[in-house]
């Protein structure tokens, strides 16, 4: 793998993260609303991408902390729900 | 800061073992100079691993640009979303970008501190663990017996952020649908994984609240 393609990539990817944060203008009301909607819906995404490895579900251990996570997402704070997903993982590590 | 930092910590360790991971993936097939500089100039989990999971396929350079171009997809939305909160000069914002990853965008926007500061905080903290992470996987450290629980720190990570940063139970409906789309895309077509998470947040966020 050459440096130049490495070089190219590592532009494409610091491109993708300052373009729009470079670029982009304050955006107006209704966009705004729009972008304030996204990042949950995002971050849960993610979340469900993270639980797949070439198309099967990843191990129990992991399945069963999310599992954790996820009971404490009413509170909506990340320290308890990280709480919750370290108990799961420790459950899952005694049970499993 | 202190409390950015603690924050932070979980996903630095995992990110760490990830490095090392990657580290000691990355030196047979690309060699030392390159996994050094892929570390040092790309900083993306994602797109690193992908990377020599292709140069082992033997894939071409095209394959490899384009596979990185839909990776990426998701920082111009999260620059986006970012965007509307850092309130910066252009400079700072172009300086401030290299930290956005997903997890320093999360943390920044589940903060209540200003969002710049931690962006650059957590983003600093996660390029130093990638970087030692990867050294140590050059020099042929092993983390094999940490690799399943660092695994389970990011959908749990991911699960905390989207409840931080979720702002009223109609959002939170619609995270719930985005995860069972992009479940079902994933389960359904693994090369969607790159761009589900993206698209569904898009397609879910799109109908504005009723009245």
């Amino acid at each position: 793998m050459s440096v130049w393609l490495i070089v190219g990539i590592a532009a494409l990817t610091y491109g993708s993260r300052a373009l729009a944060l470079v670029f982009m203008r304050e955006p107006r009301e209704g966009p705004r609303k729009l972008l304030d909607r996204m990042p949950a819906p995002l971050f849960a995404g993610l979340a469900a991408t993270s639980l797949f490895q070439d198309g099967t579900l990843v191990d129990e251990r992991t399945l069963v902390a999310t599992a954790g996570a996820l009971v404490l997402t009413p509170t909506r704070s990340l320290l308890a729900v990280l709480l919750g997903g370290f108990a799961g993982y420790v459950l899952a590590l005694l049970v499993l | 800061m202190r409390r950015t930092v603690l924050a932070a910590l979980p996903p630095a360790a995992a990110i760490f073992v990830f490095g090392v991971i990657y580290g000691s993936l990355a030196r047979p097939e690309l060699g030392v100079t390159a996994t050094v500089l892929s570390s040092l100039l790309i900083f993306s989990g994602s797109v690193q691993f992908t990377l020599v999971a292709l140069v082992t396929s033997g894939a071409g350079a095209g394959a490899l640009v384009l596979n990185a171009t839909t990776l990426n997809l998701r920082n111009l939305v999260l620059g986006a979303v970012m965007r509307t909160r850092v309130d910066r000069s252009s400079p700072a914002r172009a300086g401030i970008g290299w930290f956005l990853t997903d997890e320093a965008a999360g943390l920044a926007l589940a903060s209540e501190e200003d969002s710049a500061r931690v962006l650059v905080v957590a983003g600093g903290l996660f390029y130093v663990s990638w970087q030692i992470g990867t050294a140590l996987g050059l020099l042929g450290a092993s983390v094999e017996a940490l690799q399943e629980a660092a695994s389970a720190v990011f959908p749990v990570l991911f699960v905390g952020l989207s409840a931080a940063v979720c702002p009223s139970w109609s959002v939170g409906l619609r995270a719930a649908v985005a995860a069972v789309l992009v479940a079902g895309a994933s389960w359904w077509w693994p090369g969607s994984q790159g761009f589900a998470a993206v698209i569904a947040a898009v397609l879910v966020s799109l109908p504005d609240d009723a009245r």
